[in-house]
């Protein structure tokens, strides 16, 4: 069937997009102006059909490429390889197919430019596969640096003064992260002396008191939580998601958040299995503040009004749901928290889509300024106010099979607080989607008079782009959000096994490949939680949109009891970049004390 | 030679304060920052106490360099950590010269560069 053998594909997905990011830089002004658009949708579909080849044939056994030829030796990993788990390879396809929807949103976006963006979406995917199939600590801050890089310039790329500011403090923040990451780095090197995954994976099972190692895990979890935008290193992305331009932004919220917890996800699994302190750790203080995240995130998206950056504080109440299930540490939390991710992305992606229609077709992204304005481009409403629904948990799609589950790791595992605050997350994230939906497409709730103060400078993208182009990937989105959801949980569950118990000893060729255990699959009974958090969404939205027409006295009730918290919280989130690294001196301390 | 030992302890741990004590400060100034310039300036600070502990973890007292083209083989640092610390140099760099590019940018754009002035979002 496959023309290559599936034994050298592995860096194929990275060194591909590299070598025509670098093809496209030397050649762009020469290149036909439609040229760089189909070349990168063409790069961006064949790494996923290559991540989606290698996904299959690894099902078994994962596939493992040396670079260079240098095999470990009497244990010893000496090269740098790329290992291949069903988990990395679908969501290594996952991100391929979500530039290619992307890319082809981004149609004609930058024009007067030598394909510059689509060089850096390029360099943006190849650090994103690279992320996912890669093997060695070190390696994976390479790649974790080159994603953030490409991510720092594609955020200010378009030089407004907004995306500017927004693009500073994602970088200064991110920054930090990264340098923590590499203090962890050097901490266990020093313990362990290796940076092979599995050769880490059996170091620290035979130190597994040291506090040391302990230590590592801190810095390396509070660097990559910083890209998961967990509470409380989440500040920097409601700034750089929403003034980012739309088509990067599909990106961020899609896939980079989320590969950040993957990368948590690898660590946990492969390297600190052997440690009981890390296990602690992720089981009390990750659970806590992907709860924290679920439910902040939730309430902030339900405060703003400009919809960029209300999606992305939906996306840090998601990326809380998705750290409860890793925190979980069972094989319902993580399979769930798989799914989860492909069908957030997916969902996540269409609404920064929708919000990008918005931005071209009506001039401005202000929900309040934009009241009844959307009436003309129904289409696209059509798809907000479905993807509020995902959001808030309707049980259909890959959202919900993920969380439930979710729901069942944490029903077993009688985490109430966790659960109360996994709904919070939904109902609020769903209740807000639905009231923009309300508001800018039908026109409902009332004038408020401040529809002139929009938080943000005039902002308007590229108008004249055809309005079926922009609806093409929206749709296909959604679309694929729904279907398979059986299938895919069936995969995540296999998937999720084999990142459980990896094999290291045969990857570092010590043993011979035992065959993997993988629990019998079966289908999650169905729950009440979607139901109540779709019907609770449609209700507050409801509130939102229609509490001028409540008693006096029950309005006036509803807006004292939600004022003051609420401005507090709003107020932590100042903008001030001095701040936000305060915060992760404060995440950093809470490690310290867990 | 107890004192003897005990300078050798004391200077063992050196680095790993002066590492601990970069990163402090560093975050510090970033804090209480007041020009974006300034503040890249801190950035690199903190950095630069990744390259102190990286280079701490492979030091071997009395090892020779790494490299063994003209001399004969014997003991030597640890050469993952030294390529590690010249890859975390090029990644500084980069990501330094991307935000001066920015903050170059904003600077035409607002005439200032003060975090307390620039705010992504006026709420």
């Amino acid at each position: 069937m496959t023309v290559l053998p599936v034994g050298v594909m592995p860096p194929l997905p990275v060194a591909g997009p590299l070598a025509v990011a670098g093809l496209l830089l030397a050649t762009g002004t020469r290149l036909p102006r439609r040229m760089p658009d189909v070349v990168a949708i063409l790069v961006a579909l064949a790494a996923c059909v290559l991540c989606a080849l290698m996904a299959m044939g690894s099902a078994h056994a994962p596939l493992v490429y040396w670079f260079g030829g240098w095999e470990p030796r009497h244990g010893l990993a000496i090269g740098i390889g790329f290992v291949v788990s069903p988990a990395g390879a679908w969501l290594g396809a996952f991100i391929a197919l979500l530039f290619a929807a992307t890319l082809l949103f981004a149609w004609g976006y930058f024009d007067a430019v030598h394909a510059h963006f689509h060089v850096l979406m390029l360099l943006f995917m190849a650090g994103m596969i690279g992320f996912c199939l890669t093997h060695d600590l070190f390696n994976l801050f390479v790649w974790f640096e080159l994603m953030s890089v490409s991510a720092f310039a594609l955020t200010g790329y378009a030089l407004r003064t907004d995306a500017l500011e927004g693009a500073l403090n994602f970088t200064v923040v991110n920054t930090i992260g990264s340098y923590l990451i590499l203090g962890g780095i050097g901490l266990i090197y020093l313990e362990v002396g290796a940076l092979d995954f599995s050769a880490l994976g059996r170091g620290v099972a035979a130190h597994p008191g040291d506090p040391a190692v302990a230590a590592a895990f801190a810095l390396l979890a509070s660097g990559l939580l910083t890209k998961g935008a967990q509470v409380p290193f989440h500040f920097w992305l409601s700034d750089a998601h929403a003034v980012a331009p739309s088509p990067v932004s599909v990106i961020f919220s899609g896939a980079m958040v989320s590969i950040g917890l993957y990368g948590v996800a690898v660590l946990d699994w492969t390297v600190f299995a052997g440690s009981a302190v890390v296990q602690h750790l992720v089981h009390t203080l990750l659970l806590g503040m992907g709860a924290a995240s679920a439910a902040v995130g939730g309430v902030m998206a339900l405060m703003q009004r400009h919809v960029k950056r209300l999606l992305a504080f939906s996306t840090i109440s998601h990326a809380g749901i998705l750290l409860v299930g890793l925190a979980l540490s069972d094989g319902n939390g993580l399979s769930g928290m798989l799914v989860y991710l492909l069908g957030h992305g997916l969902v996540k992606g269409a609404l920064f889509m929708v919000a990008g229609i918005m931005l071209a077709s009506l001039g401005g992204i202000d929900e309040l300024g934009l009241r009844g304005q959307g009436r003309r481009i129904w289409p696209a409403g059509l798809v907000m106010g479905f993807g509020g629904l995902l959001l808030a948990g309707m049980p259909v799609g890959l959202m919900d099979t993920g969380l439930e589950r979710i729901e069942l790791a944490m029903r077993d595992q009688h985490q109430i607080v966790v659960r109360v605050a996994v709904l919070t997350g939904m109902v609020c994230t769903g209740a807000a989607v639905l009231r923009v939906a309300g508001r800018v497409f039908v026109g409902w709730g009332p004038v408020s008079g401040e529809e002139e103060c929009s938080p943000t400078d005039e902002e308007r993208e590229k108008a004249d782009r055809p309005l079926w182009l922009m609806m093409l990937p929206t749709v296909v989105l959604v679309a694929l959000s729904l279907c398979g959801s059986h299938d895919a949980d069936r995969i995540a569950w296999r998937a999720a096994a084999l990142l459980m118990h990896p094999d290291g000893e045969a990857i570092l060729g010590l043993a011979t490949a035992r065959p993997a255990v993988v629990a019998p699959w079966a289908a999650v009974p169905g729950s009440w939680l979607p139901w109540v958090a779709t019907g609770l969404a449609v209700a507050l939205s409801g509130l939102e949109l229609f509490w001028h027409r409540l008693p006096r006295s029950l309005a006036r009730g509803y807006d004292r009891a939600s004022g003051p918290a609420l401005g507090a919280l709003g107020a932590l989130h100042s903008g001030l970049v001095g701040d936000y690294v305060a915060w992760i001196a404060v995440g950093l301390a809470l490690f310290v004390l867990a | 030679m107890p004192v003897g030992q005990a300078l050798d302890h004391a200077t063992s741990l050196l680095p790993w304060c002066v590492s601990a004590w970069l990163l402090g400060v560093g975050l510090y100034a970033i804090l209480t920052s007041r020009h974006f310039v300034h503040l890249i300036g801190c950035l690199s600070v903190v950095q630069s106490s990744t390259y102190v502990l990286l280079l701490a973890a492979g030091y071997r007292k009395g090892a020779q360099a790494p490299i063994f083209y003209s001399h004969p083989p014997g003991i030597a640092v640890d050469p993952v950590l030294q390529a590690l610390v010249l890859t975390d140099v090029v990644i500084g760099a980069t990501v330094t010269a991307l935000l001066l590019a920015l903050v170059l940018q904003l600077h035409k754009r607002r005439g200032t560069l003060d975090p307390e002035r620039l705010r992504p979002m006026r709420r």
